[in-house]
């Protein structure tokens, strides 16, 4: 086919292009899986018992503001890697300072709790399963953000996998949230972050497959 | 009317459902692609048509992706480069293109527009890019023709037709010009 046949065959099938369908797609797709992972935690896992009482707690709403936060900044990254040349942006920055915020505080609680109790508020109970659940609990939201993805038109396909990955492990850990009863910022810090990361890097290294067009 | 401005305000219309605007953002586009990627792989390559369809095709099905209140040519450049990778992947060449300004995508003026700056960078850009680099090399730099071709690779003899061809064809591009 000759390039000029190309463009007017092209040019004859150009309907109007929405200009927020993107961010609506990606939102869209997100919120759905979140749901749906959602109702499964509650029906697998249950939701902790003594959440009355920890809704008013600030531990409670440190933990879930921090997940929630992550998965700001994942949305924010995968949506922006979607579009060729568009640079990363502020969440970039923000995510690492996110997670530098939360280690600040668990070092404070840290060191002002006797040393005795030090060990349990890092490792809690559930360390051994935390980031293994938070990385399965994210699995379907990672399929929704891919496929969002692969709508768009993403050209550094590491860097968007991993922001789909960041993306997923956010709403992953904030679905945990509601299951897992440790409330520590230590312990969040280390597990809830490593279970997050953990989703990131798996997105870095499926991207080139998953994403390329 | 700069590149950027006038590439901008079609792909605006086109995306509000103007497909004449759409179209000549296309034939714009294509020139300007074939231009990139014949500097890349080499004038003449067979690849280099091949790849402008699929660029444009990109384009065209990805133009969603564009965001409005971002400029153009970062985009069109970024998706060129992308086709340009997948290609080198594609045909197992561990080869890997430098992330330029976009201004490379654009860097060869619009034959249509004319008015060419004619200072020695753009002229050795119509070059392809190992002729430039020799051409630069003994002509710029002021390496001998024997260091040239020790850095290049080659024999003394092909670096100097090549040298020698770069220099006509760029003389060739200042007489068009002008005339």
């Amino acid at each position: 086919m000759r390039t000029d046949e190309l463009i007017a065959a092209l040019a004859a099938d150009a309907p109007p292009v929405s200009p927020g369908g993107l961010r609506g797609r990606l939102a869209a797709a997100s919120l759905v899986a979140a749901a749906a992972v959602a109702a499964l935690v509650l029906i697998w896992l249950g939701m902790r018992p003594d959440i009355h009482i920890a809704m008013r707690q600030a531990a409670f709403w440190i933990k879930a503001g921090y997940a929630l936060a992550l998965a700001a900044c994942g949305f924010s990254l995968t949506l922006r890697m979607g579009r060729p040349g568009a640079r990363p942006g502020p969440a970039l920055a923000l995510a690492p300072a996110v997670f530098a915020a939360l280690a600040g505080l668990a070092a404070a609680e840290l060191l002002l709790m006797p040393e005795s109790l030090r060990a349990h508020a890092v490792m809690g109970a559930s360390w051994r399963v935390c980031p293994l659940l938070i990385m399965l609990i994210s699995a379907p939201v990672f399929a929704a953000a891919i496929w969002a993805l692969r709508g768009m038109a993403p050209t550094r396909l590491r860097l968007a996998g991993a922001s789909a990955g960041l993306l997923a492990g956010g709403v992953g850990a904030s679905v945990y949230g509601l299951h897992c009863q440790e409330m520590s910022p230590a312990f969040v810090t280390v597990w809830y972050s490593l279970g997050v990361v953990s989703c990131a890097v798996i997105g870095a290294l499926l991207g080139p497959r998953l994403l390329r067009w | 009317m700069s590149d950027e401005a006038r590439l901008k305000a079609l792909m605006l219309r086109g995306l509000a459902g103007d497909a004449k605007a759409h179209a000549a953002l296309l034939s714009a586009m294509s020139g300007y692609l074939r231009g990139y990627f014949a500097r890349r792989l080499g004038a003449g390559a067979a690849d280099v048509e091949d790849l402008v369809q699929d660029t444009l095709l990109g384009i065209h099905l990805k133009r969603a992706s564009y965001d409005p209140a971002l400029p153009f040519t970062p985009w069109a450049y970024a998706l060129a480069r992308y086709k340009l990778l997948d290609h080198f992947r594609r045909a197992g060449v561990r080869k890997t293109a430098p992330l330029e300004d976009a201004g490379e995508l654009f860097a060869v003026e619009n034959p249509e527009e004319g008015a060419v700056r004619r200072d020695v960078g753009k002229l050795l850009s119509i070059l392809p890019k190992k002729q430039r680099r020799l051409v630069e090399d003994v002509k710029l730099t002021g390496l001998s023709m024997e260091e040239a071709a020790t850095r290049a690779d080659m024999s003394v003899t092909a670096v100097k037709v090549s040298v020698h061809r770069g220099m006509k064809a760029m003389a060739r591009k200042v007489r068009d010009e002008d005339g």
